[in-house]
């Protein structure tokens, strides 16, 4: 498309519809996207930097299951990203700038240039990392001298010295590959000598490698420099003392913060602000799922995030069909409905099913049957009954799009008789 | 609404935003700032130093690891 036309159209603000959408590119919304694409559902996922989210801050992934030999991050991502492709998923590499509830049940996603309507949305946006809070961050942030990726940056530092701050697996980790480049890698580490919280592999490397050096009981105090970060100043946790650490740069890994500032209001968020979900990854509006980093979880891997993806996908995708069937199958149409409820497992279920057949056949002018299998789909049920009936087989009388009965006592042939003759004498 | 080009190709962090910051401060408001990178750390760097600043961001992936980044100037 020529650049003027482009302009053009920035102008005004066009609306397209579909079926799903996805917030973030990393691994969980990748994976969505994968189960999306492959369940034809017109999917569109938004990225706001480079597709393959945290991953691809990692130089190697030594832990994701069918991969024997390391992977870098951004390799791995790239798999992930053409697999989502084949399977049709559209990328758009923007901010979403916010998602409302239309009262049709359709959701809207609103970007710079155009709002996308979707039946339902999955957020995977993850986490931003954690900022020290220390005096003059903000002055160094934007490669100033404070970097969050050293996959990014470390060649950058070559020859030089840099400080870490932190002691899980990002910041031992990164700190190694730090090594292959930087002169020396000083280590700031809020615990007692010896004591880091990464893996015991990553430690063994840490503390055989000449050019890691670690400072204990220190918190960064404060940021200092001309134009680019020059020195920081550690404070030491126990005696207060200022500790003053000449550097070119420094990474900090200290965790992430949940990036849900969008959600606010719209869905469930913990007190740290991760989104709430259970475990079909269903916040508390219909038809927002999230995945990811973003939940409230046990454990935030890319092997989590994978499982977390195609859950939420799946369930959007039972959402979709399930909320169609219902509209235009199960409360659409004139005739009045009667609806079974039933499980094929079960003996008295599959016992009655010759009746509702014969009632089918007999009625077929004036009444509908429909048989919903509860195993397939506890959504509709969950929707027309407003929660499981208390026993199975289970019927529903539906008049006019709305329902008016739920029987799931007692039911035998002859009550079933009587529950269609009921509805046609409505 | 002018529109300005910078070609970025070839150059790595910190490059990309050090000249994005240069040229967008000359730039009037409303104005259109394409930023061309091959470097996958200034689609990182680029786009959040943009947003951060209150500007309109979107990235097109123009190649097999070539993007456009289009940077609107609202202030």
């Amino acid at each position: 498309m020529l650049i003027t036309e482009r302009k053009a159209k920035a102008m005004e603000k066009k609306t397209l519809d579909y079926d799903v959408a996805i917030i973030g590119g990393g691994a969980a919304g990748l994976t969505a996207g994968i189960y999306c694409g492959r369940a034809r559902l017109k999917t569109i996922l938004f990225e706001k930097s480079l597709v393959g989210g945290l991953a691809t801050y990692t130089d190697e992934i030594e832990n994701y299951p069918g991969f024997a030999d390391p992977q870098k991050g951004i390799e791995l991502m790239r798999k992930f990203e053409a697999q989502a492709k084949r399977f049709g998923v559209e990328f758009k590499l923007t901010d979403v700038k916010g998602v409302r509830l239309l009262e049709d049940g359709w959701k809207l996603v609103e970007t710079f240039r155009v709002n996308y309507r979707v039946k339902a949305v999955i957020i995977a946006t993850g986490g931003k990392p954690r900022l020290t809070g220390a005096k003059n961050e903000e002055n160094f942030l934007y490669d100033k001298g404070i970097s969050f990726c050293a996959t990014c940056d470390a060649a950058y530092y070559t020859g030089k010295e840099v400080l870490v701050v932190g002691s899980g697996d990002a910041a031992i980790e990164e700190g190694l590959f730090l090594t292959k480049f930087a002169r020396k890698v000083k280590v700031s580490v809020i615990h007692d000598e010896g004591i880091l919280d990464a893996n015991k592999v990553a430690q063994e490397q840490a503390f055989a490698n000449p050019k890691m050096e670690f400072i204990w009981n220190t918190m960064v105090e404060e940021y200092q420099g001309e134009e680019r970060l020059e020195r920081v100043i550690l404070r030491h946790t126990k005696t207060g003392e200022l500790i003053p650490v000449e550097v070119d740069g420094a990474f900090l890994f200290i965790g992430y913060l949940p990036d849900t500032g969008l959600f606010e209001g719209l869905i469930a968020l913990n007190e740290q602000g991760y989104i709430i979900t259970n475990e079909r990854m269903e916040t508390n509006v219909e038809g927002i799922y999230a995945a990811g980093d973003v939940r409230e979880k046990y454990l935030r891997q890319v092997a989590t995030a994978v499982g977390d993806g195609a859950i939420a996908a799946v369930a959007a995708e039972h959402y979709i069909t399930g909320s169609d069937y219902l509209q235009n199958q199960l409360l659409a149409g004139e005739k009045p409905k009667l609806i079974y409820v039933w499980e094929p497992a079960s003996q008295c279920c599959r016992e009655l099913l010759p009746v509702i057949e014969e009632l089918d056949g007999k009625y077929k002018e004036k009444l509908d049957i429909e048989k919903v299998d509860v195993y397939k789909s506890q959504f509709l049920i969950n929707k027309l009954c407003g929660q499981m009936p208390e026993a199975l087989p289970a019927v529903i009388s539906v008049v006019n799009g709305e329902v008016k009965e739920v029987a799931c006592t007692g039911l035998t042939g002859e009550k079933l008789h009587r529950l269609a003759l009921e509805l046609l004498n409505r | 609404m002018a529109e300005y080009r910078l070609d970025c190709f070839g150059e790595a962090c910190p490059v990309p935003l050090l000249k994005a910051q240069k040229k967008l401060a000359d730039l009037k408001v409303g104005d259109l700032l394409i930023v061309e990178v091959d470097h996958s750390c200034a689609i990182k760097n680029v786009p959040e130093w943009a947003r951060k600043e209150g500007h309109n961001v979107e990235i097109e992936e123009i190649g097999d690891g070539e993007w456009e980044i289009y940077i609107q100037k609202t202030k």
